[in-house]
């Protein structure tokens, strides 16, 4: 079977980064932030044997009774703002993490990994958190003065104390399941969701303690108003982005063994020094009362404080999305294999943008069969980029590549799956899954950028409601 | 779903130094703040920012508790230790009535288990003039006094608490602390 001509109403495709087998030996990954892929050994038993597994466990059972002690009381005093507390953050942490699931679409990481890391900044580090910083805060108080404890207590303390705490759930992640952690951009995508597990229970603390100081009963307008101030001023600058940059950290830690263990750890440590950092300057008074003129100065002053971090952040998960990206389609470009992947594939597979709109194309062009079709050789190709990256080093003939699909039982699974869904697409007349349309993409990142300024400006309303100025 | 082996004594240290780091965390930090000493002499005869512009003169004899303080620009709370009574004062921003300002600190009070609101309200006055209301509360082996003030947005709050006879003893003094609230104008 080969993959007859394109359509002629399709098109130029995307240039190929891949030419020959032999580039993804000087990929960027190879020099920059190499993937080490999950081996196929072992099964859940081999976690169970790990201390670092019952140590998660332990942590998370203490954290689990602490917190449902919490809200438990919480259900007691005020049952109506609880629930809405729990249902405003609950449905908050949706597009989250859908969010930070798709970073990974290449490599997915096992959903019980993420609901562990979620788990942890819920319930552990909210947990050591409750006792560590109001200490920190004291101890500010009692070392310098209750004035520097009031006004940078939460900036010194409050990030000292949750930026160890979440990120001590990265490195658990890594001790339960180590080769889960392949990649820079696995422990970005662990420590987003530790910080969102952290924000989402934080704000519900935060919630009832406004209820409590409200003092007007069982009332919902503090809930509203919390969530308000930190899900839509803090929340795309907070705890979830603070804690991605940690997550990087760890994961090169994890991931560079051919370096130092001085320049892994100090590295990790740097990365977590601007967790810190990021969350000091957005708990700091700095720039406390905005930029003056009212309301729009307080949110040029919230964007001042909020968006380099968060530019910073995802120009990080860019590139380290796109180094593994680099090193699994390298693998599937060494293969060969045009029914498999085609140049244009291979570059459209590495960018969800292009992966979205090459599903939009084959819906316009063979209707829903056609999506389904491209979404499922996407899958395909991905799934067995990674298989293969399990079973043989990057730069291997295709010849042995080939052997090892032959021979690889999850290998040949995925590479007669992309055949299969090639041939659905060949019978539907759209024989590649190409995103033609770039300009489409830009339109849409442009509307994307129209519904981001929206936003901004629904949050300077919040910003007057809440009395901002 | 696949997990590669990991030796088992690195993996048990490594585990290990995160439930230390935990702990110091959860448990250490605040031993050592209980190791410190929380309260510090204050001048009765200079007055004490509380925070947004009030301030008040502290009793004479009293030590300012450094834990339960913290002076900000828009709000602020300072809490005295007179032996074994508590005096704090709170201050916040608030855009209701006097009324809905008492009413908000009986609910406060009467939140604690076996707090209740004891006798009838009075009115209140400091030396500067601001208009509240004050009352008293008892708990379980301990009898306070609350007093209310509303000036400019802002509702300040005073609780005042300790063993009836202790409580007796430092009246006066606080008594005179609460009508030196003032607030600087303009905020």
């Amino acid at each position: 079977m080969t993959v007859p001509a394109r359509p002629p109403d399709a098109p130029e495709p995307v240039t190929a980064r891949w030419p020959d087998a032999a580039r993804p030996l000087r990929s960027r990954s190879a020099r920059t932030a190499p993937v080490r892929p999950t081996p196929a050994v072992l099964g859940w038993d081999g976690s169970l044997l790990l201390p670092g597994f019952w140590m998660v466990s332990l942590l998370l059972v203490v954290g689990g009774v602490r917190i449902a002690t919490l809200l438990r009381d919480g259900f007691a005093a005020y049952p109506v703002a609880t629930s809405v507390a729990l249902l405003l953050f609950g449905l908050y942490a949706v597009p989250f993490w859908l969010f930070v699931g798709a970073l990974d679409f290449l490599e997915r990481e096992p959903p019980v990994l993420l609901a562990c890391a979620f788990a942890w900044g819920a319930l552990v580090a909210t947990t050591v958190s409750m006792s560590g910083s109001p200490a920190g805060h004291n101890l500010l108080a009692k070392l310098g003065s209750p004035e520097l404890a009031a006004n940078w207590g939460s900036a010194i303390a409050g990030a000292t104390v949750e930026e160890i705490a979440k990120t001590l759930g990265i490195v658990a992640i890594a001790l339960v399941a180590r080769s889960q952690v392949n990649s820079v951009l696995d422990g970005v995508v662990y420590g987003a969701l530790v910080g969102l597990g952290f924000q989402v229970v934080e704000g519900v603390v935060y919630s009832l303690s406004a209820v409590a100081l409200a003092g007007r009963g069982d009332a919902v307008d503090p809930v509203v108003a919390t969530f308000f101030l930190r899900g839509f001023l803090a929340g795309p600058w907070s705890h979830t982005l603070f804690s991605a940059l940690a997550g990087a950290g760890v994961g090169y830690l994890v991931v560079r063994t051919d370096r130092s263990a001085p320049s892994r750890v100090g590295t990790a440590a740097l990365a977590l020094a601007g967790a810190w950092l990021c969350h000091f300057l957005w708990n700091s008074p700095l720039l406390g009362d905005g930029l003056g003129y009212g309301g729009l100065g307080v949110l040029a002053g919230l964007l001042a404080k909020g968006v380099p971090p968060l530019l910073m952040i995802l120009w990080l998960v860019r590139v380290a999305r796109a180094r593994e990206a680099d090193f699994y389609l390298g693998q599937l470009a060494a293969l060969g294999d045009p029914r498999v992947v085609t140049d244009a594939e291979l570059a459209v597979l590495g960018r969800a943008g292009l992966r979205a709109e090459a599903r939009r194309y084959a819906h316009g062009r063979s209707g829903l069969r056609g999506g389904r079709a491209v979404r499922r050789l996407q899958r395909a190709q991905a799934r067995l980029a990674v298989a293969l990256s399990r079973v043989v080093p990057p730069g291997t003939d295709p010849r042995q590549l080939r052997a090892a699909v032959r021979s690889d039982a999850d290998a040949g699974r995925w590479y007669r799956e992309a055949l299969a869904q090639r041939a659905r697409l060949l019978r539907l007349r759209h024989p590649e899954a190409l995103a033609p349309h770039q300009r489409r993409t830009t339109t849409r990142r442009w509307a994307t950028g129209g519904l981001v300024t929206v936003a901004v400006f629904v949050v300077w309303l919040a910003i007057r409601a809440l009395g901002g100025a | 779903m696949v997990v590669s082996p990991t030796r088992p004594m690195p993996n048990l240290i490594a585990s290990l130094a995160v439930l230390v780091a935990a702990a110091l965390l959860a448990f250490g930090l605040p031993a050592l703040d209980r190791a410190l000493p929380a309260e510090r002499p204050v001048e009765a005869d200079q007055r004490y920012e509380v925070g947004a512009g009030v301030s008040v003169l502290p009793p004479a004899g009293a030590l300012l508790d450094v834990t339960r303080t913290r002076p900000r620009e828009d709000r602020g709370t300072a809490l005295f230790v007179l032996g074994g009574v508590r005096y704090a004062i709170v201050v916040e921003p608030f855009d209701g009535t006097l009324p809905a300002a008492a009413e908000r600190l009986r609910q406060k009070i009467t939140a604690g288990r076996g707090y209740q609101v004891a006798g009838v309200e009075r009115p209140a006055v400091t030396a500067t003039g601001l208009a509240g209301i004050r009352g008293g509360y008892t708990a379980p082996r301990r009898a306070g006094r609350y007093s209310v003030f509303l000036v400019d947005g802002l509702v300040i709050e005073v609780t005042v608490s300790g063993a009836d006879a202790a409580l007796r003893g430092v009246l006066d003094r606080i008594d005179a602390s609460t009508r030196s609230l003032a607030v600087r104008s303009p905020r």
